[in-house]
């Protein structure tokens, strides 16, 4: 074993899709978070609810990890598919649980990829300790943590909580098949490595949406109105599961249009209010967007990319649709577009969305991808309180003759807002062009002072924007450059970089906001790189027109994917030496 | 009631400096004018009615009332309305929206508020055709009237508003005629009062572009329901009453009382509406635990 694969953990568990492949994945994310490691958990699944091929895979280490890694440490198999189809990530320093007998297939034919396979009777010893087959998972779990030298006192926990909410003998029963486990390894497996020392847990293990969803509730986010789609989906289910906790309505309405609309709605009375959809439903929000954009009213959206065109690759990831989201909507209308890669991004931008939104009375985006929104990643813990300011409000008394004017031009672009209720305060929130009381106009004057008021917001909003950062040495051979989850792997790139010893040397600059686009940070940061490599998931190369537009900067190279994918530091690390290669 | 001193809504206190822009003769005055006597009689206090108003000749009235208005997009003002009415329960939510708005565009809305019983008030301008975009077919349009998208007659059965409501399970569905104008405000006055979903469907003549639904076609054929004895709370009743065609009824066909209202399925709302719940401090330690 190599230093790096000594001090990391790479654990896959796969199989048929309903096999509760990714709450065993999710359990033994936890079981390493307890012990104080990073952790990364990357899930992969078809567009099926039962039957398809599903993979849960975890990275874990005391060092910084932030993405999963073309290879495995032990691997969990529930069918011979779980074998067969990840060959390639398998070596001789490679585990494999698998239930070949059972399964009826012979686990010889694949040991040439060097790895040791355990024909391993989950199914029976979880019949045998509870009855039925489906503890089998439990088992295996057991049997992982006498393997990798794991806390068997902390799984134990880690399955307590898991399943506390579905019963004391699911409990009791998980326990038992984990206990199985465990013993039934000590007796026929090796040790691959010592018992783990343990360190302080100071993170929280989430997903994107989970992060996005947290971000929302601290910034006192009162209206969710969604209608499901992969890879959001799980936005509205933990703050409908949330909402009774909180001062939050949520409501899964009939289609995206009515999500978009009722959102709009609902902020108009006054509340944070929020939508979120994959790419795909976002399309149907578009004249939505147009439609708080002309009336000045709040709106969070998160919106997941996944491939596409039409409904595409329900499951997997892309990043194509930075150019739809920076564009969509009717007329011209001021925004945000927020491209966070992290857990800790995607719960610092979502809450500082809310920020924005209210202040400047403008659409904000927290645009991810389904690679970010439903990978398990680690953040620094919340804090337990949250203080919310409110902006941008008219003052509690308005005048008493009703001069008041909602859409009084300003020089910042916005105006003090009145909310229904409030007494003096009574005008027209329209979608029409209008004057200042909001009643609709076609007056020539009166259209183009309303546009230049509202674009005016672009402005103070570009001064709030959060700025491109640099991560490794300021003079490298290469410069990396992502927005959105891309910076996830690119920072393992810059780590590889670095530990592997690599013939070039690398850093990256990270770009958490498209729009209004960061010019002058990227411009500083940019200007100084030897050789600038946009790293993107899609076909026509969308941030990087989006650099050459707004700063005139050509990159030098760029890596794409577009197969639905996500990038792997390996072939970007491998990438990045044959094009070094052939420039010489 | 709170200590404030409220100004309640009164013909004064609703005029706009805009006078309405609709053909002379259009049935879009008899509405305004029952829907203007209706919120006054009322005796609201003006900054909590919000009127939602779809796009259309109809929804031009966001000019020429002075209230808190929200002049939506085509199709979506029903599903504003019910967002606005579950982030301040305390408020009355008036829709003004057009048979085509109501019934093409958003009828996933109509359909989605009747289910959840929604606390608003729809109220249909039903002319039967497509107004302000000078003259096409409407979802009310009857089968094999001529008009400009439909020149050999349209193709379609004329939607059945009240019945769609019906099977939906709406609380109150209820028809008017802009002509009879003190007959209208009491139902406007009726739908405002139920709690729970109630949509007044407004026969009311477009004297441009449909020469068909005149005024005097609608004299002939009108009755009063309740003249004629119909008992409100009588579903199966009511559903034959929306079929009927050669005589056509005005009046409540059905109301359901009691029935709980969307914004009272939520125990999160029984502290008060959403908007007077302080989110100045969020404690995030009930989720917390759970994510290590």
């Amino acid at each position: 074993m190599s230093q790096v694969q000594l001090d990391s953990l790479h654990w896959k568990v796969a199989g048929r899709a309903g096999e509760g492949i990714d709450v065993t994945g999710a359990i033994f994310g936890k079981l390493c978070l307890r012990h104080g490691m990073n952790v990364f958990s990357y899930r992969e699944y078809p567009s099926l609810i039962r039957g398809g091929h599903n993979t849960h895979q975890v990275h874990a280490s005391f060092s910084p990890v932030t993405c999963q890694q073309a290879h495995i440490d032990l691997l969990i198999a529930l069918d011979e598919k779980s074998v067969s189809l990840h060959l390639e990530e398998l070596d001789e320093n490679s585990v494999v649980f698998c239930e070949a007998a059972q399964d009826g297939f012979d686990y010889k034919k694949y040991e040439s990829s060097g790895a040791t396979f355990y024909d391993f009777p989950m199914t029976n010893l979880s019949r045998e300790e509870t009855g039925h087959f489906m503890a089998e998972n439990m088992v295996a779990l057991g049997a992982t943590a006498f393997v990798l030298g794991l806390d068997i006192e902390i799984l134990k926990r880690v399955i307590s909580d898991q399943f506390l909410d579905k019963g004391e003998h699911i409990v009791v029963g998980n326990h038992k098949a984990m206990n199985r486990g465990f013993n039934y390894a000590e007796e026929h497996f090796k040790k691959i490595r010592q018992p783990f020392a343990k360190k302080e847990n100071t993170q929280v293990l989430v997903t994107g949406n989970q992060a996005v969803a947290l971000g929302a509730i601290s910034a006192g986010v009162q209206f969710f109105s969604g209608y499901p789609m992969t890879p959001t989906s799980d936005v509205m289910h933990f703050l409908a599961a949330q909402q009774q906790n909180f001062p939050l309505v949520v409501k899964h309405v009939e289609d995206e249009v009515a999500a978009i609309n009722e959102a709009i709605g609902a902020s108009y009375t006054g509340v944070r209010a929020m939508t979120a959809s994959a790419t795909g439903g976002y399309a149907l929000m578009v004249e939505g967007t147009s439609l708080a954009g002309v009336m000045e009213t709040p709106l969070v959206i998160c919106v997941g990319q996944r491939p596409g065109p039409a409904t595409g690759l329900p499951t997997w990831t892309c990043q194509s649709d930075l150019q739809f989201i920076i564009r969509a909507g009717h007329g011209e209308i001021p925004r945000v577009v927020l491209t966070p890669g992290n857990a800790q991004e995607h719960f610092d931008l979502t809450r500082y969305a809310f920020y924005l939104a209210e202040k400047y009375q403008v659409v904000a985006f927290v645009l991810s991808d389904k690679f970010a929104l439903e990978s398990y990643m680690c953040m620094t813990k919340p804090k337990e309180i949250y203080q919310n300011e409110r902006y941008s409000f008219a003052p509690e008394t308005l005048p008493e003759d009703n001069t008041y004017r909602r859409f009084e031009v300003t020089e910042e672009g916005y105006s003090p807002r009145s909310i229904p209720g409030q007494a003096h305060g009574l005008s027209v929130t329209n979608s029409y062009e209008h004057d200042e009381f909001g009643f609709a106009t076609e007056s020539a004057e009166l259209t183009k002072i309303m546009n230049e008021k509202r674009e005016r917001k672009m402005k103070g909003i570009a001064q709030e924007i959060p700025q491109p950062e640099l991560f490794g040495a300021t003079k490298t051979d290469v410069t990396f450059v992502s927005w959105g989850s891309t910076r996830v792997v690119l920072e393992e790139v810059v780590r590889q970089v670095k530990s592997r010893g690599e013939a070039f040397s690398a850093n990256l600059i990270h770009i958490p906001c498209a729009w209004p686009f960061p010019k002058e940070t990227f411009f500083k940061l940019a200007a100084n790189s030897n050789h600038l490599v946009m790293v993107e998931a899609n076909i026509t190369g969308q941030m990087e027109d989006l650099i050459k537009q707004e700063t005139g900067l050509h990159v030098h190279h760029h890596i794409r994917r577009y197969d639905g994918r996500p990038f792997y530091a390996s072939d970007i690390i491998e990438e990045t030496r044959k094009f070094l290669e052939q420039k010489k | 009631m709170d200590e404030k001193q409220h100004t309640f809504i009164s013909k004064a206190s609703l005029a706009s400096p805009y006078f309405p822009t609709w053909c002379p003769g259009c049935g879009n005055f008899g509405v305004w004018t029952a829907f203007k006597n209706a919120l006054t009689e009322l005796q609201l206090p003006e900054e909590d009615v919000v009127i939602v108003y779809g796009v259309g000749c109809s929804g031009n009235m966001a000019d020429f009332n002075r209230v808190y208005g929200f002049h939506a997009l085509h199709g979506r003002a029903i599903a504003n309305a019910v967002a606005i009415k579950m982030s301040n329960h305390r408020l009355k939510v008036i829709v003004v929206a057009g048979d085509g708005d109501t019934y093409g565009e958003g009828l996933n809305h109509f359909i989605s508020a009747c289910r959840g019983n929604h606390d608003i008030t729809i109220l249909v301008h039903d002319n039967q055709v497509y107004g302000l975009t000078t003259g096409q077919a409407a979802p009310t349009t009857e089968h094999g009237q001529k008009t400009k998208s439909t020149p050999t007659g349209a193709p379609e059965q004329a939607i059945n508003p009240l019945g769609l409501g019906l099977t939906a399970d709406a609380t109150f569905l209820a028809r008017g005629f802009s002509g009879d104008i003190r007959h209208l405000t009491q139902l406007i006055k009726a739908a405002i009062q139920h709690e729970g979903l109630s949509l007044v469907d407004m026969f009311q003549p477009c004297f441009t572009f449909n020469h068909h639904n005149t005024y005097a076609y609608f004299k002939e054929r009108i009755y009063d329901l309740e003249k004629e004895g119909h008992n409100p709370t009588d579903k199966f009743s009511a559903w034959k009453k929306t079929h009927e065609l050669n005589r056509l009824p005005i009046g409540i066909f059905y109301q359901e009382e009691g029935r709980v209202p969307m914004h009272k399925n939520f125990p999160q709302l029984d502290k008060g509406p959403l908007v007077n719940q302080s989110i100045a401090q969020i404690n995030l330690s009930p989720i917390l635990s759970k994510l290590s």
